[in-house]
């Protein structure tokens, strides 16, 4: 018991500091390295924007159960929302040159109504059935977009970034502005976070994560609560599109598509999907990765850096499912000795497809089957 | 005492990690301040951009080849491997100054990750001047990012838009080959006068490459008294395409179809056509250059042969000084590039954008400074690219950085040993972007209903010279 | 008395009355199509079904035929996810690599040259073959992913999920690097059914080729249901999924017949990208496309049933045949909404899609 205790808050405390010295740095780091504004302008500011966007898919699954695959969908819509009411002239779409607040407003409320939408249809299913029930929904907008040219049509819309708020002011010549505005949405969607859960809403929510039927006997609505969180999941990812929109300045059916889906999962399984920090480490790791793993050949195989990104992908999901998040809560656990829980998951794992092979090396032991909980 | 001893062991075991984390962060860090420090020194960093994923993936070489064989040339530059040209390229210099080409772009098709390319390559990678990017939709997005970035240059590589030089056109913009529309000029009046259309139906991807290739045969064919009697508009991509062919009148009614379905929607087309009313019979089609190329040519050239092609503005097979000229500098530095087939759009636009920004930087003395606005004045106004003969061979830009030149309709001919191959068909001299002021800034960009399909003389109407054997003749096609 | 006054009550309960709005939405919905298609149609390419009813057969077959192609390649899609929960998001690249391994090999037996062949230079066992090939070397692909990857992590979804998107990943790159660069190529239908036939109805010549197909979907139909209903290793399937530890407990080889799904599962994909690359072509880009329209096909028809494929893909097939044919010509680019119009319906009203076992 001392010992849990003991691990617990050296755990949190070394956490706090770590993620105090986060915070500092990345606060100061404009003032810093202002003279590498790649770091500011993109891999820093996109990594608040899609961690936002990653945070809403790990807000659902680590606390409503329900991992999402249309919230690429969600901030792609809210940024071709944007695009078409805010820019004016000859862009594309519907250019409706509206005040840029207005705008974001309009794209941030049409949004959220889409997503209550949306999970008002996917709320009466769970598991990999609403995975692949949201990812559907992803496949709609993305159409919808490459095919009704009315709204953009295939080629999207351009120039969203000179239509920006006066407090945003020109990404290219101010971007350490959207950097700050960034950082600042991503540490308030993450404080939201944190409050909703602890409301009895967010404790309701855990209680149909776990126990859905038993929920339902005490009274509870279970598919609203799931409507709900869809649709506060949809106003997070909705900021994520507004953010991006102003920092890539182009929004187009190409942002919402099967691949930025996949990326957007990919990011939140990296940085582990049960914890909700994890989303803006995996979305940092992940465009780490895009920018620096480049000029590689790959042995025998042969094929461009895309394969390499396929392989550490494939090894992350195999060694860590919970991600950075899950490998740092194995090393702390390892480190301040709470052997409580067992040894890791992978190392588990490894262990049993060794003894498994052994034993059919051998030529005995029929395969054991085990019915193991969901672990992501 | 012993508990607080194993603590400080654990503590030390999680230490140890966060401190390998911690030197690899700063190894990188180092590194990437290593670079910027280079980038203060002397060379002119040039990227790169072009597709390796998606549709147009298997262009990355092809784009790179042409563009470097330009560098090697010209600027001393040596292939790293003569059959890989993304192997990279060393030793190049301009006017004494080292120049590198510090990265290739990967797109995919997409507008998202063209501009997030273009950003790594420029601002992470630091390029000061871009070669790129492929495709249409890539270049608004890059002409947009150069508006937003005047301080560096961006010659874009092989793209088909009309945007980017009439509508957005901003000044550190350049073009040296034509758009969609000029890559069929002329096709339309050859479809009048020598297969003597005068009822044609056009079939055209949905989105604005569809759109701007259609423009270009419909303003001729309409120009010199054709109708276009059916529009019919797929979507890009379609998965089955029954239901749009269908939509066209049978071939009893029409004289010909206009074809205008590109990437991997134009076998697929064709094959539908062949379901819905048989066989293709290629003197009742036109192609834009998804007949011939961008990978295509394999596919579909076989059941076309004979059929006729809007072009690429290259002109496979020219007997002229200037293009062998071309073709044998490209067959030296890279030898079988694109399988031989150095008429080909992509090899030599990025060709063409290299060359031409060698000789920028050679009249400025490599001096990149000051915003790169003397280089921006003195970039080339005119250029010799291979294929072009008109105005004493020499591609003309207009106030807008677009490029005036030579257009060649071409025919899908059989040739050596029955595989199909290309020969030129007519020569269409000084295309402008305008068509003689008939698109303008303020016009309707070409779209569904656009152009409409009205009597109009352009420039070229009645000038198209017939081509034979390679040859330019002095007859008129009437 | 009370009974039906509580009857009455039962009846317009407004909760039963909102259940019941999905239901009165589609019929709505269904009947307005219907009436559309059949007698108003202004403005449209063909006009009524009434006045052109040559034109609506055609539309009805090709909805039937393009369904035969949508269900041959998500049938292994169903198939894998319905068995095994396993939803194998590599489905796309197994179908990419099946394609251009079938191009490669019918290149090979009739010498095209990488050059398209004719079909009247092709027999049938130009064709056959390829198939086969590709169809034996993406099911052992398929085995290889599943004993590798996929047999250790039983049950865990969201996680097998995960690792086939990183295989589909490393597929779709080494496609472009090792296959004619992942660019455009089609195989050619054998010579003898590249023709029309005349159908006796409404003067219609119809290609023989899409009768084919749709031949080709029905067979993939049966010979799934007959194996999965009729034999012993189907009942053994069936019983490994409704209770895997009683499976096992039995002394049933549940690993053993899950390989064997898997290896059809994938070997379907590959035929079904010969198929459609004989129809049109198999090219990169496709693999991301094809995925996604299984995915329709296995979520409309309801997840984990033979029979909802097929329902998935015929509903899919024909409102996408139709919403092209019988829009007015102006508004043809909204045809896509209605395969999602489709699509909310039948969520709103059956969240487990038409055939799906409530999750």
């Amino acid at each position: 018991m001392r010992s849990l205790g003991t691990f617990q808050s050296r755990k949190q405390a070394t956490e706090r500091t770590a993620a105090g010295t986060m915070l500092v740095l990345l606060a100061i780091w404009p003032l810093v390295f202002s003279s590498n504004s790649y770091w500011v302008g993109y891999i820093l500011t996109q990594t608040f924007a899609v961690g936002i966007a990653a945070a809403s898919l790990i807000f659902l699954s680590a606390y409503g159960g329900m991992v999402s695959l249309a919230q690429v969908a969600l901030y792609g819509i809210c940024g071709l929302v944007l695009g078409n009411l805010v820019t004016s002239g000859q862009a594309k779409g519907l250019h409706l040159g509206w005040s840029p607040w207005l705008a974001v407003a309009a794209a941030v409320g049409i949004t959220t109504a889409i997503a209550l939408l949306f999970g008002a249809i996917a709320s009466r299913s769970a598991g990999i059935y609403f995975l692949m029930i949201t990812l559907t929904f992803g496949v709609i907008a993305n159409t919808f977009f490459g095919s009704v040219t009315t709204f953009g049509g295939f080629s999207g819309i351009a120039g969203i970034d000179t239509y920006t708020p006066g407090l945003v002011g020109n990404h290219v010549t101010q971007p350490a502005r959207l950097y700050y505005i960034a950082f600042t949405v991503a540490i308030i969607v993450y404080l939201l976070i944190r409050y909703i859960v602890r409301t009895p809403f967010g404790i309701a929510l855990q209680g149909v994560r776990d126990e859905p039927v038993r929920m339902r006997s005490l009274g509870y609505n279970v598919p609203l609560h799931r409507t709900l969180a869809f649709g506060l999941a949809g106003f997070m990812a909705s900021l994520a599109g507004v953010l991006y929109a102003w920092s890539i300045g182009v929004v187009a059916p190409g942002t919402l598509d099967l691949a930025s889906t996949v990326d957007l999962l990919v990011i939140a399984v990296i940085g582990g999907l049960a914890r909700i920090e994890g989303a803006w480490l995996g979305a940092f790791v992940f465009f780490a990765i895009q920018t620096y793993v480049r000029n590689v050949s790959v042995p025998v195989l042969g094929g461009s850096f895309n394969t390499i990104i396929g392989f550490i992908f494939l090894a992350i999901v195999i060694i860590s499912p919970n991600g950075l998040m899950g490998l740092w809560d194995m090393i702390t656990r390892y480190a301040f000795g709470d052997r409580g829980g067992g040894s890791s998951e992978p190392f588990r794992e490894l262990r049993r497809i060794v003894s498994d092979a052994w034993f059919r090396l051998k030529g005995g032991a029929p395969t054991r089957t085990q019915s193991r909980s969901e672990t992501l | 005492m012993e508990g607080s001893r194993l603590n400080r062991l654990r503590t030390w075991k999680l230490l140890l990690p966060l401190a390998v984390g911690v030197v690899a962060i700063s190894a990188v860090s180092a590194t990437s301040l290593a670079a910027r420090s280079a980038r203060s020194a002397t060379p002119i960093k040039i990227a790169i951009m072009t597709d390796c994923k998606g549709a147009f993936g298997g262009a990355t070489e092809v784009d790179i080849g042409g563009a470097q064989a330009a560098f090697a040339q010209f600027a001393g530059g040596k292939p790293v491997n003569p059959k890989k040209p993304s192997a990279g390229m060393t030793g190049i210099t301009i006017s004494g100054r080292p120049v590198k080409i510090v990265g290739y772009g990967c797109g995919n098709d997409t507008v998202p990750l063209a501009i997030s390319e273009t950003k790594r390559l420029m601002e992470q990678l630091g390029a000061d001047i871009m070669v790129g990017p492929l495709s249409g939709d890539e270049a608004v997005t890059v002409a947009h990012y150069a508006q937003s970035h005047p301080k560096k240059t961006f010659v874009i590589g092989t793209a088909g838009s009309q945007d980017p030089t009439l509508q957005i056109a901003p000044k550190n913009l350049f073009r040296y080959h034509g758009d969609g529309a000029q890559w069929n000029a002329g096709i339309g009046e050859i479809a009048y006068k020598k297969l003597h259309w005068r009822k044609a139906a056009i079939i055209m991807d949905d989105y604005s490459f569809g759109w701007t290739s259609a423009a270009g045969m419909i303003a001729d064919f309409c120009g010199v008294g054709g109708k276009i009697v059916k529009r019919v508009f797929p979507p890009l991509n379609t998965t089955d395409y029954s239901s749009y062919v269908q939509q066209l009148p049978p071939p009893s009614k029409v004289d010909g179809y206009f074809w205008v379905v590109g990437g991997t929607g134009t076998g697929a087309s064709l094959k539908a056509y062949e379901q819905a009313f048989g066989k293709v019979s290629p003197k009742k089609f036109i192609g834009n250059l998804f007949f011939a190329f961008l990978g295509n040519f394999q596919e579909v050239a076989p059941r076309l042969i004979g059929a006729y092609v809007g072009g690429f503005g290259t002109g496979p097979g020219l007997n002229t000084k200037q293009a062998k000229g071309y073709e044998a500098i490209v067959a030296k530095w890279y030898p079988g590039l694109n399988g031989g087939n150095y008429a080909d759009g992509f090899v030599y636009n990025y060709y063409n954008a290299a060359w031409a920004l060698i000789r920028g930087l050679k009249a400025v003395h490599g001096d990149i400074s000051g915003g790169q606005a003397k280089l921006q004045a003195h970039m080339p106004r005119t250029n010799r690219s291979g294929y072009q003969v008109s105005n004493n061979g020499l591609v003309k830009l207009d106030s807008n950085r677009q490029a005036i030149q030579d257009q060649y309709p071409l025919q899908i001919t059989k040739g050596p040993g029955g595989k199909p191959g290309l020969a030129i068909t007519g020569w269409v001299p000084n295309v402008d972007q305008s068509f003689g002021g008939f698109f303008t800034k303020n016009s309707p960009p070409p779209g569904r209903s656009q152009p409409p399909c009205v009597k109009h003389k352009f420039p070229w109407t009645g000038k198209i010279h017939a081509v034979k054997n390679g040859v330019i003749t002095k007859q008129i096609i009437k | 008395m009370s009974d039906y006054a509580a009857t009455v009550r039962a009846q317009l309960d407004p909760t039963r009355i909102l259940r019941l709005l999905p239901l009165g939405i589609t019929l709505a919905a269904s009947a307005f199509a219907l009436v559309w298609v059949l007698f108003w149609a202004p403005h449209t390419n063909f006009g009524p079904a009434i006045d052109h009813p040559d034109q609506f057969f055609i539309t009805l077959l090709n909805g039937i035929y393009f369904a035969a192609e949508l269900f041959i390649v998500a049938s292994g899609f169903a198939l894998i996810f319905g068995l095994m929960r396993v939803v194998n998001m590599a489905h796309g690249s197994f179908y990419l690599l099946g394609g251009f391994i079938a191009y490669d090999m019918q290149q090979h037996m009739a010498r095209g040259g990488d050059f398209f062949i004719p079909s009247s230079s092709i027999n049938a066992w130009e064709w056959i073959v390829p198939a086969l090939v590709a169809s034996i070397c993406i099911g052992a692909l398929g085995l290889v992913v599943q004993q590798v990857f996929l047999r250790w992590n039983l049950g865990q979804d969201l996680r097998q999920a995960l690792i086939t998107i990183a295989i589909s990943v490393i597929i779709a790159d080494q496609v472009i690097t090792h296959f004619h660069q992942g660019l455009a190529r089609g195989l050619s239908w054998p010579g003898f059914i590249d023709r029309f036939v005349n159908l006796h109805a409404f003067g219609i010549q119809y290609s023989l080729i899409k009768l084919v197909v749709t031949a080709l979907g029905v067979g993939v139909g049966v010979l799934l249901w007959l194996w999965i209903y009729r034999t012993r290793t189907g009942m053994i399937i069936r019983a490994g999924v409704d209770d895997r530890q009683m499976a096992s407990a039995l002394g049933v080889n549940i690993q053993k017949t899950f390989a064997i799904v898997f290896f059809v599962g994938s070997a379907l994909a590959a035929f079904g990208a010969t198929v459609v690359a004989s129809q049109g072509n198999v090219a990169t880009g496709q693999d991301g496309a094809w995925l996604l329209n299984a995915l329709v096909v296995v979520v409309v028809g309801g997840m984990g049933s033979i029979f909802g494929a097929v329902a998935g893909a015929l509903l899919y097939g024909l409102v996408f045949q139709f919403a092209a044919s019988y829009l007015p010509t102006s508004a043809t680019e909204y045809a896509v909404v209605f395969t999602f119009i489709l699509l909310a319906l039948v969520l709103g009203f059956r969240p487990q899609g038409l055939f799906g076992k409530p999750g």
